[in-house]
């Protein structure tokens, strides 16, 4: 797995292999009971990585009809993996090195960091050495941004959940691996819950009207505290990704979805 | 083709209209905003430190550098001094000499070859040196940077840990960095050696120790020196002079990616047609 240490993209099929390793001594882990609300921690911080690595923080099963515009855009789409897959044909975003940006680096089978500091908290995503900042100062989100791939985030608590609320995305991205779309019009939702110490749970609202006929809602999605863990320099780089992909990717044929 | 408007600085043309969502072309497009930013305070002179007052520990903020010789709108990239290097080593100069540089003496319209070109991901000490802002925050434990340009971030552990003792080589390389006396020092080794010193094409080997040194001479003013120590490269240690940065509390680190389709697009449709601009500090 030396390969994994620089060579970028291809998200799914090599990240997954890394955290099949990282998951095997704890084949059979349980989350730990919810405690009584008023004692969650307020604190995020930590490196985070997910229990599950299918991806099914954002799950495909539950995803509401799409509009015309969404299913052009989804028709068009080739993802790597999954049964729309084609070989050689794919035409994933990542494969040119663009960011993946949120929602779909937070379902990616790789760790993030949070830290908190007063009025903000970033989120470092291991995949392609992605941060983001969410403000938490109480400024409201801006009427009018420009489109970024990031979009603008502000979050605040809610009870024992801190919400995230972000808007002013562009449409390159996918959401997911499958080539599911994201408009200009996206309102994702974030919701953090720390249950225990050591679980967060994370749960995946979009509300994309430009894409999607109703709100997309998925289940909450768990992570495993990992206070030894350092974020690992993983950039994605487009020449590398040329030839991983003409050398291993492509002879080996495309991989099955992980579902 | 949208308007053109001629730059003061570097006699290129620039197409104003691609710069919010073009990105890469370091030095040359980022000049620009710097040139805007700028403008506004033509006079700005560093206030002197109070001999009295403790300098300060914290060097949380956005900071932005300051202009060469505080002419403004004329942006240095000089905190790495391409008239301070050492003599290459043979190594060094077989790197040089292949690099292509976009801007400079030694640019050659068609024929550039930057790493950013690609989109490889800027590292230091290059990243501490584009005339673009970088947002420091301090935790405990822990100093993080992020530079707008790339959207790159780093972290520099200041924890009292030492150095890896054999890294595998990164773009950023592993940095920890520790208080003496007023000034916040970071060394970095484990870097790869794909990236350049400098927009100049001096390159930057695997055995580089980068130095930097961080005072802030008052609450507007951060102090950055930049040292590299690259056997490998230079035969002797590069020191540069302190750069100046300032302070600007109402910014944001914006959203600055490197796309390759993009960089493309503007490659063929502007750089190549209006030919290579001039170094901005030659």
């Amino acid at each position: 797995m030396r390969f994994s240490q620089y060579i970028a993209v291809l998200g799914s099929i090599l990240t997954i292999s890394i955290g099949a390793f990282a998951q095997t001594d704890r084949p059979s882990e349980k989350p730990s009971a919810t405690v009584a609300p008023s004692t969650l921690s307020h604190d995020l911080s930590g490196v985070w990585m997910p229990y599950s690595l299918h991806m099914d923080g954002i799950d495909e099963k539950l995803r509401p009809p799409l509009t015309p515009w969404g299913q052009a855009r989804f028709d068009a789409s080739v993802p790597l993996v999954g049964p729309r897959a084609i070989a050689g044909k794919e035409n994933n975003p990542a494969l040119h090195c663009e960011p993946e940006a949120v929602p779909k680096s937070l379902i990616l089978p790789n760790p993030f960091e949070i830290i908190q500091i007063p009025g903000r908290m970033f989120m470092f995503f291991e995949q392609y050495h992605l941060w983001r900042t969410i403000w938490a100062d109480g400024r409201p989100l801006p009427k009018d941004p420009d489109p970024t791939f990031l979009g603008y985030s502000a979050g605040k608590w809610e009870g024992d959940t801190f919400v995230v609320e972000t808007t002013g995305m562009n449409d390159k991205p996918w959401v997911d691996s499958y080539g599911n779309p994201r408009s200009e019009q996206m309102h994702l939702t974030e919701r953090y819950r720390r249950l225990d110490h050591d679980t967060l749970e994370m749960q995946i609202i979009m509300d994309d009207p430009k894409a999607y006929t109703r709100p997309w809602v998925n289940p909450p999605q768990r992570f495993k505290l990992e206070p030894g863990w350092e974020i690992a320099e993983f950039f994605c780089i487009y020449d590398e990704e040329e030839n991983y992909g003409d050398a291993v990717r492509k002879p080996a044929g495309v991989a099955a979805s992980p579902k | 083709m949208p308007v053109k408007r001629t730059n003061h600085f570097s006699g290129g043309y620039f197409d104003l209209r691609l710069i919010g969502s073009v990105v890469l072309l370091g030095a040359l497009l980022a000049l620009m905003p710097h040139a805007f930013a700028q403008s506004g305070k033509p006079s700005e002179v560093p206030k002197t430190q109070d001999a009295a007052a403790p300098l300060s520990h914290d060097l949380s903020g956005v900071w932005m550098q300051y202009p060469e010789g505080n002419v403004p709108g004329v942006p240095g990239m000089n905190a790495v001094d391409e008239r301070t290097r050492p003599p290459l080593t043979p190594w060094g100069k077989t790197k040089f000499d292949a690099a292509k540089p976009l801007v400079g003496p030694r640019a050659v319209p068609g024929v550039e070859n930057n790493p950013e070109l690609r989109c490889e991901p800027d590292g230091p000490p290059k990243l501490l040196n584009l005339p673009n802002p970088f947002e420091m925050i301090q935790i405990p434990g822990r100093v993080l940077m992020f530079f707008e340009l790339g959207h790159i971030w780093r972290t520099i552990w200041a924890d009292g840990r030492p150095l890896p003792k054999d890294p595998d080589p990164t773009y950023l390389g592993y940095s920890v960095g520790k208080w003496d006396g007023d000034t916040f020092v970071v060394d970095t080794i484990g870097f790869n050696d794909r990236l350049w010193d400098d927009s100049y094409g001096n390159p930057r080997s695997d055995a580089t120790h980068l130095t930097e040194r961080y005072r802030r001479l008052n609450h507007d003013t951060l102090e950055l020196q930049i040292i590299i120590d690259d056997p490998k490269a230079y035969t002797k240690t590069w020191v540069s002079p302190p750069k100046r940065h300032k302070l600007e509390p109402g910014w944001e680190i914006a959203e600055w990616f490197c796309i390759l389709d993009e960089d493309k697009v503007y490659d063929d449709a502007v750089r190549k047609p209006a030919g290579a601009a001039p170094a901005p500090n030659q």
